[in-house]
């Protein structure tokens, strides 16, 4: 599954990160394969998710949560 | 000896204000990602060395995302400086640490300090800063920038480390994971020539880095080889994170009970950014901010001075008139300078609670999440919540707004948000309103005021989405942004923030509103014939140039050559607006209070001061910047002429609304053609603009 359809309030692990413009971004921002991530909430107006990476908070648009491959945590 | 040490480090990590430690600066600060948008630099003396001091902006990466990140990489990789002070923050050690491995895959001198201790001490934790160097074999020092301490031990380290300094001794072991040699075998002869380290050149092609691999003017036989290898991009970083994981184990500790006052803190983000309240939170802490300003505590102050100006200026009158001066020396002094710049100046108190809220928001780290929360309305007009940025600072002064917006990722999103940011309401335009609701109004109307202040943001929201509808269009752009923590400035920071804003507006007022309103009241009442005029005869300079212009504002309420020469000198300064009114005889050039609030809307919206065009012309270009500049002469135009439509519509004119709507809709209309015209790209005839030719 994708972050995209992440629930809120569950941590996940992540799997991979698809090749989109933004990879390298999110590697660098610490969104490398299996570090734990959760989700936080969403903003008011939709679209854009609020994330928990290493203890960071980070808003990301729907473009980023759909190349950002998790599992959940069993 | 001369030295160059340059501050170096992740967004928001406090470089800017350990610069300001360094060299006893006040460059600017804030509580959010990318306040520092250009290089600063500063030579302080040490120990009998000139050790030059630079800030950079903020980057994530030495693979960069947008202009201002571009500024820090172009001057770490210029290699000018000969020591970098890897800026950390204390609280978000293993993101920080990812580009101080960067800086050091580059074999030059790096020393990390790890500021922000002080938040970590609060949370009941301790850093082993001894540990952590020895792990990574570098100098680590712990600083709390926010407060005040002893720079002189951390610049004694710099220079210490540069003494003994050996690239052999710092190792990097997860290289040896990376198949580096591979890479080398490949693009070994271009390292040569482009002048890069050969071990950053070959890190940097296995990240897949554009910048890179450009300059390396590879052969599409070697591309292919490398692609050969796979897609490494996530092997680099992992193995990174994995190195960092392994030199922090441990190095944070448990050394107390954590305070209360943090959970508080950290707490906060479930109320502030509920799906729910979030939006009308904000709307409450801004009608807040603008009740304040304007309402009881803002106008009470205001009136207070202007009292006293009033007083001074009666006094100086009655000294001139005995002591016998000239007629028009006594008017030039007390009509036309304790009148004109005593009637800005009485705005001091209102402008500076304004920029006290704006450094609130600003180092609070709200602002952050208002652009969070409002990046979905955003999003949809083509525009990134990081534009918000750049309009909250832009209702403290437009021109330095401007350069806020280098942030942003997409380059025609980037633009656009320069062009708009001038509709938002400055604080130069906070006396027109205030002044002009006192006299026609009741004094301290928030209500009017405040609508003037959504009227500019709804303009920027709805511009924003026509253009969404021409070649204007942005793309989708990404949103990467941290929410910085919440934080609380010092009684230091909020006196000098103060101290500074006062301080700024002060020196305009004393020197280009002084002079400025010299000049016009000068020109407003001599004639090149006759010398001096009284002011209505018709005669004088400004009058007969003010009366030729003035039909075109007829039909906004205005059209007279006061108004209008209040207008084309507001181009200097926004202050000089209201400076021009006042000495020019008050507020009596608005026949009803009908072309007083068309003159309010009117200056909301026309052209933003000099300052404010050339920072537009800096940051997007000429031909943005003439763009902008018609954009807003003729919003400004159509804008107050439907404001009045309606105003008269409610009042029983509807003939004269209709007509006045309707000559709106077709100078829109032109517009959007115009714009089409303009940025027009050319399209061939088998697409609309979507095969690979056209694009």
């Amino acid at each position: 599954m994708t972050l995209t359809d992440a629930k809120i309030n569950t941590v996940y692990k992540i799997s991979e990160v698809k090749g989109t413009a933004l990879k390298r971004r999110l590697l660098d921002m610490g969104f490398t394969p299996d570090s734990r991530i959760k989700a936080m909430g969403l903003a008011p107006l939709g679209g854009t998710v609020l994330v928990n990476i290493r203890g960071i908070l980070i808003a990301l648009r729907k473009n980023a949560t759909d190349s950002i491959l998790v599992e959940e945590i069993k | 000896m001369n030295l160059t040490f340059a501050l170096c480090g992740n967004p928001n990590v406090g470089k800017t204000s350990l610069f300001n430690r360094l060299t006893h600066s006040s460059q600017h600060v804030g509580n959010w990602h990318g306040v520092t948008v250009g290089k600063a630099e500063k030579r302080i003396n040490f120990d009998g060395d000139q050790i030059d001091m630079i800030d950079l902006p903020g980057l994530y990466s030495l693979s960069v995302y947008s202009y201002e990140e571009g500024i820090a990489r172009d001057e770490i990789l210029a290699s000018k400086s000969d020591l970098i002070i890897s800026v950390c923050e204390a609280s978000n050690l293993s993101r920080n640490l990812y580009l101080t491995l960067q800086l050091l895959e580059l074999n030059i001198p790096v020393i990390v300090v790890v500021n922000m201790i002080d938040e970590l001490d609060k949370r009941g934790f301790a850093l082993d800063a001894k540990k952590l160097g020895e792990r990574l074999h570098v100098p680590v020092l712990m600083t709390s920038a926010k407060y005040k301490f002893d720079t002189s031990e951390l610049i004694r380290a710099g220079k210490q480390y540069l003494i003994n300094y050996d690239n052999e001794k710092v190792k990097l072991p997860y290289l040896n994971k990376l198949p580096l040699r591979q890479i080398e075998e490949i693009i070994g002869d271009n390292i040569k020539d482009s002048g890069f380290d050969p071990r950053y050149a070959c890190i940097k092609t296995l990240e897949n880095d554009d910048f890179v691999i450009d300059k390396l003017n590879l052969s599409s036989e070697q591309k292919s080889r490398i692609k050969a290898l796979g897609d490494n991009q996530a092997l680099v970083a992992k193995c990174r994170y994995e190195y960092i994981d392994r030199v922090t184990d441990g190095v944070i500790v448990k050394n107390k009970k954590r305070r209360k006052s943090s959970d508080i803190v950290d707490g906060l983000d479930k109320i502030m950014l509920n799906k729910y309240l979030a939006l009308p939170i904000f709307l409450l802490i801004m009608s807040g901010i603008f009740w304040v300003t304007f309402g009881f505590i803002g106008s009470f102050l205001t009136d207070c001075l202007e009292n006293g100006i009033n007083y001074l200026s009666e006094a100086v009158n009655d000294i001139l008139l005995t002591a016998a001066f000239p007629e028009w020396s006594r008017a030039l002094i007390c009509n036309g300078i304790l009148q004109g710049v005593g009637g800005v100046f009485a705005f001091l108190p209102q402008i500076m609670i304004m920029f006290f809220f704006l450094a609130l928001l600003e180092d609070s780290g709200y602002i952050s999440r208002v652009a969070f929360m409002t990046d979905g309305l955003f999003r949809k007009i083509g525009l990134s919540g990081r534009a918000v940025f750049t309009m909250i600072m832009g209702l403290g002064c437009s021109a330095t707004a401007v350069m806020t917006a280098r942030g942003l990722e997409d380059e025609m999103m980037r633009k656009k948000t320069v062009i708009l940011t001038p509709f938002m309401s400055c604080s130069a335009r906070l006396p027109v309103y205030t002044a002009i609701a006192a006299a026609f109004f009741t004094s301290g109307n928030v209500p009017l005021i405040f609508g003037l202040y959504i009227l500019g943001a709804t303009m920027v929201i709805l511009l924003a989405a026509i253009m969404q509808k021409t070649p204007l269009k942005s793309g989708e752009a990404s949103f990467v942004m941290e929410m910085p923590k919440y934080r609380f400035p010092t009684a230091t920071r909020i006196i000098q923030i103060l101290a500074s804003n006062a301080k700024n507006f002060i020196v305009k007022v004393g020197t280009i509103v002084f002079a400025f309103n010299v000049i016009v009241w000068i020109l407003g009442n001599f004639s090149l014939t006759s010398g001096y005029v009284m002011m209505g005869s018709g005669e004088s300079i400004m009058e007969r140039f003010g009366s030729f212009i003035a039909p075109v504002f007829a039909p906004l309420g205005f059209g007279n050559w006061k108004a209008v020469t209040a207008l084309i000198s507001g181009l200097v300064a926004k202050e000089v607006v209201i400076s021009t009114i006042m000495s020019l005889g008050g507020m009596e050039i608005f026949p009803d209070p009908l072309a007083a609030i068309s003159f309010m809307v009117y200056t909301l919206l026309y052209v933003p001061c000099i300052a404010t065009l050339s920072a537009v012309r800096k940051e997007a270009g000429t031909k943005w910047m003439i763009f902008g500049l018609i954009l807003q002469l003729s919003t400004a135009y159509m804008i107050t002429l439907g404001v009045r439509a309606v105003i008269l519509a409610f009042n029983g004119g509807v003939l004269l609304g209709i007509s006045a709507l309707t000559g709106i809709a077709l100078i829109l209309i032109s517009i959007v053609y115009l714009t089409d015209l303009v940025f027009k790209k050319k399209k061939c005839i088998c697409c609309s603009g979507e095969c690979e030719g056209c694009k």
